[in-house]
C-alpha cells in the first residue's frame, strides 16, 4: 500500500472504529457530544501558564481509549496534524517572554516555553475530545444529535458535507495519482506545469461524488430538516457516564490545590 | 404501475438527456432499458426519483403524482440502485447501511433489525453484516447496495448497470437475485444477453428520445440497434 493510499485508509479507519461495540460505543451519543463540549470549553478556559493544572484532564482520553478499545497510534497520528498550527502560536511566545517561571532541579523554565506547553496540552486534549467523539459515534447519530440540539439546519449541512466531501475527495486524489504516474514515465511527484488542472479536477470530481453520495442518501428518506434517531432515550448508564464527566471537569477547573 | 408522461429533462448547460419520453410499466413487468453511452438512461432513471430538479412532465407511481413536496412517500414506493455502488454505501458497516433507509423513516430498532436480517439472508449477504464497505469486493458491493434499496420494499426497483464489474458467476447469481424478487423492475444496461435473460420487454433509447419500446425480441432486430448505435 502507497502511503497516500495508507492514508486514505487512515482517514476511513475513524469511520470504521465508530462501528465498534463497546461500552462507550453503546453510549447515547448527546451524553457523548455534552462531554465533549464540557472538555474542550473547561480546557480553553483555563490560564496560559495553567499546565499543571490541566494535567489531570490526560485521563479522560486515556481511559475513553482503553474502554473503546481503539488504537492509541491512530489517535495520536490524526491529533499530530494540528501541531504545526500550535507551534506556530505558542513559538513566538518561547522567544519573547524569557522570565523566569519556575526551576526543576537546575532547569530554569520560563513563561515563554511553559505557554508554549501549555497551549499543546490545550491542543491534544481538545482534540482527541473531538477525535474520541467521532471514534465511537456513528457520524449520522452525532449530526442527528445536533440537529435535535435546535443548531440551525445550513450549519450541521455544511458540517456534514464538509466531512463526507473530505473523504471522497483523498479517494479521488488517489485514484488521480495513481493514473497519473502510470503514464508518466518513472516521476514520483507531480510535475509543476500540470499541478493546475490536477487539481482543479481533483475539487471537481470530488465535488461530484460527494453530490452522487448525497443523491443517495436522500433516496432513501435522508434530509436534515428530518430528525431521525430523535426517540433514542437516554438512559441510566448514560446519565451516569455523562454526570460522571461533566461533575469531574468542573471539580478539576474550579479546585485550585496552590 | 409507473406511468411517465412526456418527460424531458435539460440540464443547466443547455443538453437535453431526456427528451419527450413516454412509456408505462405495469405491476411485476421486469422492463430493459437499452441505449448507448450518453443515450440518457441514468437521466431518466434519475428524473423519475425525483433528484433531477431540470426536468418537466408528469410522472405517476401507483396513484401519485412525483412532486416536490411528496418526494419523501414517493421514495418508500420508489428504490434507485446506482451505477456506483461506492455512491450508496457510506456507513462504517453494511449493517448500518442497509438500515440507513429504514431508520430514515422512523422505524423502530427491532423492526429494524427485522428487516435488516430478512433482506441480507434472501441476498445471501448475511456475512458481511459487520464489515466495513471499503473492504468488500465488487460483486460484494454491488450486492450491499442492492440490500440497501430492497430493504425498504419498494414497489419498484430501478437498476442503474447492475452487471457492471460482476465477474461471470457474479452476475448469474445477480440475475437468480433478481429473477426471483416479486417487484416492477426497470433495468438500465449495455448487457444485451442479461436484459434477454431477465425482461419481457424493453425500451431502447437514443439521444434522449425513446427509439422503441416493446417485446424483448426487438433486441434481436439489426436494424433498429443500428439506429441506437449499439
Ligand atoms: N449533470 C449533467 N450536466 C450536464 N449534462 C449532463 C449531466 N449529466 C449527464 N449529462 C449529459 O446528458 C446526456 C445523457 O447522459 P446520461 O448519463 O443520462 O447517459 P447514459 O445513457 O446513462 O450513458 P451511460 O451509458 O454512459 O451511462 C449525455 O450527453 C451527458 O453528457
Ligand atoms: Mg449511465
Amino acid at each position: 500500500m502507497s502511503a497516500h493510499n495508507a492514508r486514505v485508509h487512515e482517514l476511513r479507519a475513524l469511520d470504521t472504529l465508530s462501528a465498534g461495540q463497546t461500552a462507550i460505543h453503546r453510549l447515547h451519543p448527546l451524553a457523548k457530544l455534552i462531554c465533549t463540549m464540557t472538555i474542550v470549553i473547561c480546557t480553553v478556559s483555563f490560564g496560559p501558564y495553567d499546565f499543571i493544572r490541566l494535567v489531570p484532564y490526560l485521563f479522560y482520553p486515556f481511559i475513553m481509549m482503553s474502554i473503546a478499545e481503539l488504537p492509541y497510534r491512530l489517535l495520536l497520528s490524526r491529533v499530530l496534524i494540528a501541531l504545526p498550527f500550535c507551534l506556530f502560536a505558542g513559538i513566538s511566545n518561547v522567544i519573547f517572554n524569557r522570565s523566569i517561571a519556575l526551576t526543576i532541579g537546575s532547569m530554569n523554565i520560563s513563561f515563554g516555553v511553559l505557554s508554549l506547553f501549555t497551549i499543546l496540552l490545550k491542543m491534544y486534549l481538545c482534540v482527541m475530545a473531538a477525535l474520541l467523539l467521532v471514534a465511537t459515534t456513528p457520524f449520522t447519530e452525532l449530526t442527528t444529535q445536533l440537529r435535535w440540539m435546535r443548531i440551525p439546519y445550513i450549519f450541521v449541512m455544511v458540517f456534514e458535507m464538509t466531512y463526507r466531501y473530505i473523504a471522497v475527495l483523498l479517494e479521488e486524489a488517489y485514484s488521480m495519482t495513481t493514473a497519473y504516474r502510470l503514464r508518466s514515465g518513472s516521476k514520483k511527484a507531480i510535475e509543476m506545469r500540470h499541478m493546475g488542472s490536477f487539481v482543479g479536477q481533483m475539487l471537481l470530481r470530488g465535488f461530484d461524488r460527494a453530490e452522487r453520495v448525497y443523491t443517495a442518501m436522500a433516496c432513501r428518506g435522508y434530509s436534515l430538516k428530518h430528525i431521525p434517531f430523535a426517540k433514542r432515550k437516554m438512559t441510566g448508564v448514560d446519565f451516569a457516564f455523562l454526570s460522571a464527566v461533566f461533575i469531574s471537569c468542573v471539580l478539576i477547573r474550579v479546585i485550585n490545590l496552590r | 404501475m409507473l406511468i411517465v408522461n412526456d418527460l424531458t429533462v435539460v440540464y443547466q448547460d443547455g443538453t437535453c438527456a431526456v427528451d419527450n419520453v413516454r412509456f408505462s410499466i405495469s405491476t411485476n413487468e421486469n422492463v430493459a432499458l437499452i441505449g448507448a453511452n450518453g443515450a440518457g438512461k441514468t437521466s431518466l432513471l434519475l428524473a423519475l426519483v425525483g433528484v433531477l430538479e431540470e426536468k418537466s412532465g408528469e410522472i405517476l407511481i401507483g396513484d401519485t403524482i412525483v412532486e416536490n413536496n411528496n418526494l419523501r412517500d414517493i421514495r418508500t414506493k420508489i428504490g434507485m440502485v446506482f451505477q456506483n455502488p461506492d455512491d450508496q454505501l457510506f456507513m462504517p458497516r453494511i449493517y448500518d447501511d442497509i438500515a440507513f433507509g429504514l431508520r430514515n423513516y422512523d422505524f423502530d430498532e427491532p423492526d429494524v433489525e427485522q428487516q435488516v436480517n430478512y433482506t441480507m439472508s434472501r441476498l445471501g449477504i448475511e456475512h458481511l453484516a459487520q464489515r466495513s464497505p471499503l473492504k468488500l469486493s465488487g460483486g460484494e458491493k454491488r450486492l450491499a447496495a442492492i440490500a440497501t434499496v430492497l430493504v425498504m420494499s419498494p414497489d419498484l426497483l430501478l437498476f442503474d448497470e447492475p452487471t457492471a464489474h460482476l465477474d461471470p458467476r457474479a452476475r448469474r447469481n445477480l440475475i437468480a437475485t433478481l429473477t426471483e424478487l416479486p417487484q416492477s423492475k426497470l433495468i438500465a444496461t449495455h448487457d444485451l444477453s442479461f436484459a434477454e435473460e431477465l425482461c419481457s420487454r424493453v425500451l431502447i433509447m437514443h439521444e434522449g428520445k425513446l427509439l422503441a419500446d416493446g417485446d424483448i425480441s426487438l433486441l434481436n432486430d439489426a436494424t433498429i440497434l443500428d439506429t441506437a448505435g449499439l
